[in-house]
């Protein structure tokens, strides 16, 4: 699985002499070397673990399950592997449970808090929103800073002024617009998360184009438009039909409408939530491959992603589909799979030659302590 | 001689130099050929636990890090210092037909959560859910509706002042008296119909109250069955097991994938709607308890259903479009809860 990495490990214990090779190596490297990542975990492998988690997770009333996401993390960033070299998370089971100790203890407060003195519910959840920009800051730091490649950590450097305007001034500004902004919305977020990433002493930067995401906008956009038009048309057919019935029986009454209207607003709710899921899925398929393809590391090595949309939506929908037929009991498999697909659709071209840039590579003073100062306690997904 | 072979990176630093892992003496050393690079007593190094088959790290005290895909290696050494305990979670977690026990043990715990733990868990959060969390969703959803889907009410207003009169007179009776409640008429699209909000607003559309073609007792009767689905608090009940029951699959599974995870908020958000079949025959029978307490035919109630009957032909035991009894059986147990009350009260 290690490849090239265990064939020079083993040449090194065969005695050969790793400068002299260095020196031989063929110059062309120097250019430009594209870098798949994959993925090396096993559904059946991972399934082993999810279980345990689950039943550990059960039997200790859910105090194990801090220390499941743990093992949880570590299996998929331990499987995700690049030149290589794999991934590792570094979070402990102690640091997330201590986190969500004492969300859950602030709640808890909050609770006998309102119950004493009403009025603390009322201001509880501007509180709540006037820290989120904050708690988003902290989450994307923790989860950068536990995060290692080739013994150098990543590090969030992003203020919550920056989360703000990024994630909650975006999100409403999308849902303002009815998703006609989205794009510029996605465009914050992205900048925001690429913009503060660092690798060791190595920034990110991304800027992806607004015409770029417009460009991957307009297909889901197209799915909610004409979806609606069609699924609108159909729910006006059966409405007319529905009155000529009537107009034919006149047994038929207003009760039957309720059933009716009832039963419509069921599916058209449900029609809905079909349709801008699907959109969704598109649409964040595209704005990845847009905001990674314009991502640098270090201003000269690009990243690059190359998810098929369609397959991408594909694989979310039937991986749905499976796990609720199976109770859940299918999850790993869906989880693997889609990390199998979505880590062979990312990648980075790196200017030069790849083992010596990488080599070169520092941990930056910052990202080396400190995050044991960190709590979790929210997740957020990007 | 060795206890595994891998890579060497100084501290925070991403270069790598190939080594191998081994015993010299009391400490662990990692070394290139003879070059020591790290040495430690093994007390201070830090050895990663084992998940599947990923590489494993064992850190020094100055900070560099072994990294190693051979984990059998290094589990053979850590069996050596630690004994037979060590690594219990991955040998749990390997592919073995125990894992089929396991599935059957999480399959039955989770059944016993749904039908025992959840129970318990919505009427404790009930129990402490603060007086204005109700009036809140109450006062937001009329609000919403209002502008949505309803309409200010044009029935004649000699009709309404009638039947609040008969609506207060029930809700005396009721636990929290009549100034829990609140009767608000609304025409809209959805035809003849009547619900509470779960801070006792009670809403009742102009098409009911023609379907009942001047029986006003029967449309007492649907009232006092929606007083009861307030006094139960049983909107805020369904809306609880929704969400403990999302959030109890979300931490227990840990992780379900965005799909699943917007079935089960979004979903529970359209189950939350709707009252579970218990909560019906409950509401049921409070509505004959106070319609009786308030003087009325205590099995009025049943009358709205043979009208249903009549106009949507629902003959069915149980309707497969919703979680209702079948109207049929509904109005049978009206009709016998009624009696029962009248027999027991005579034997008195």
């Amino acid at each position: 699985m290690w490849g090239i990495g265990q064939a020079a490990v083993s040449a090194a214990a065969r005695g050969y002499d790793i400068m002299a090779m260095a020196e031989t190596a063929p110059r062309a490297a120097e250019a430009q070397s594209f870098e798949r990542a994959s993925f090396t975990g096993s559904a059946s492998e991972y399934f082993g673990i999810w279980i345990v988690n689950v039943l550990l997770t059960i039997v200790t009333l859910g105090i194990y399950s801090a220390w499941a996401k743990v093992r949880r993390m570590r299996y998929f960033y331990g499987n995700t592997v690049i030149l290589d070299r794999a991934f590792e998370y570094h979070a402990t089971g102690k640091q997330i449970f201590i986190g969500r100790l004492i969300v859950t203890a602030f709640l808890i407060v909050l609770n006998i808090g309102t119950a004493i003195f009403p009025p603390i519910g009322i201001i509880t959840p501007i509180v709540i929103l006037v820290a989120l920009p904050w708690l988003i800051k902290r989450s994307l730091r923790f989860n950068a800073r536990v995060t290692s490649y080739r013994n150098v950590r990543f590090d969030f450097v992003g203020t919550a002024g920056g989360a703000f305007v990024a994630i909650l001034l975006g999100s409403f500004v999308a849902f303002i617009s009815f998703g006609i902004l989205a794009p510029l919305a996605s465009r914050w977020t992205w900048r925001y998360v690429f913009n503060n990433l660092r690798y060791g002493d190595r920034p990110f930067a991304s800027d992806p184009q607004l015409g770029r995401l417009y460009g991957v906008w307009i297909l889901p956009a197209l799915i909610v438009f004409l979806g609606s038009i069609v699924f609108g048309f159909i729910a006006f057919i059966v409405i007319i039909g529905a009155a000529a019935v009537m107009r034919e029986s006149a047994e038929l009454t207003s009760a039957q409408m309720t059933v009716l209207s009832i039963a419509g607003l069921y599916a058209g709710l449900f029609i809905y939530f079909i349709l801008y899921g699907i959109a969704g899925l598109f649409y964040r398929a595209g704005v990845r491959n847009v905001a990674w393809s314009a991502a640098e590391l270090d201003g000269h090595h690009q990243l690059v992603s190359d998810i098929s949309r369609l397959r991408y939506a594909w694989i979310a929908i039937s991986n749905v589909i499976v796990t609720v037929l199976t109770l859940g009991l299918m999850r790993p498999w869906a989880a693997v799979r889609m990390a199998r697909y979505v880590n062979e659709h990312t990648g980075i071209r790196i200017n030069g030659d790849p083992g010596e840039i990488l080599s070169s590579i520092e941990a930056s003073g910052a990202a080396i302590s400190a995050e044991y100062m960190d709590m979790e306690g929210f997740d957020f997904g990007f | 001689m060795g206890i595994a072979t891998g890579e060497w990176h100084p501290a925070n630093s991403s270069r790598a130099i190939p080594a191998v892992l081994r015993e010299d003496g009391i400490l662990l050393v990692a070394a290139e050929e003879e070059r020591v690079l790290a040495s430690a007593v093994p007390e201070r190094t830090e050895i990663s636990p084992r998940v599947g088959s990923i590489p494993r790290r064992v850190s020094f005290p100055d900070g560099s890090v072994f990294e190693t895909r051979d984990n059998d290696g290094i589990d053979t050494y850590l069996r050596g210092k630690r004994g037979a305990r060590s690594g219990l979670i991955h040998r749990l977690e390997q592919f073995h037909p125990r894992l089929i026990l396991m599935t059957l043990a999480v399959i039955l715990l989770a059944t016993t959560i749904y039908r025992f733990a959840v129970p318990v868990l919505v009427e404790v959060a009930v129990l402490v859910t603060p007086p204005f969390v109700p009036e809140l969703i109450g006062s937001g959803t009329l609000a919403s509706l209002d502008r949505t889907i309803l309409k200010p009410s044009e029935l004649p207003e000699g009709e309404r002042q009638a039947i609040s009169e008969g609506f207060s007179k029930l809700a005396t009776h009721s636990k929290g008296g009549q100034g829990a409640y609140d009767l608000y008429f609304r025409d809209g699209v959805i035809g003849p119909n009547a619900f509470a909000l779960p801070d006792g607003s009670l809403i009742l559309t102009d098409d009911l109250v023609k379907l009942a073609n001047g029986d006003r007792e029967m449309i007492l009767g649907v009232l006092g069955h929606e007083i009861a689905h307030v006094e139960g608090e049983h909107s805020l009940r369904q809306l609880y097991r929704a969400a403990g029951v999302a959030a109890l699959v979300m931490l227990i599974a840990g992780d379900v994938g965005s799909g699943v995870e917007d079935i089960l908020t979004q979903g529970g958000a359209l189950v939350a709607l709707s009252y579970s079949r218990a909560a019906e025959a409950e509401a049921d029978r409070r509505s004959v308890e106070l319609m009786r307490a308030a003087g009325y035919d205590p099995a009025a109630l049943a009358r709205f259903f043979v009208v249903l009957e009549d106009k949507l032909g629902d003959h069915g035991d149980a309707s497969i479009l919703s979680s209702h009894p079948g109207t049929p059986q509904r109005q049978q147990d009206i009709r016998n809860y009624a009696a029962e009350l009248e027999g027991r009260l005579q034997a008195r």
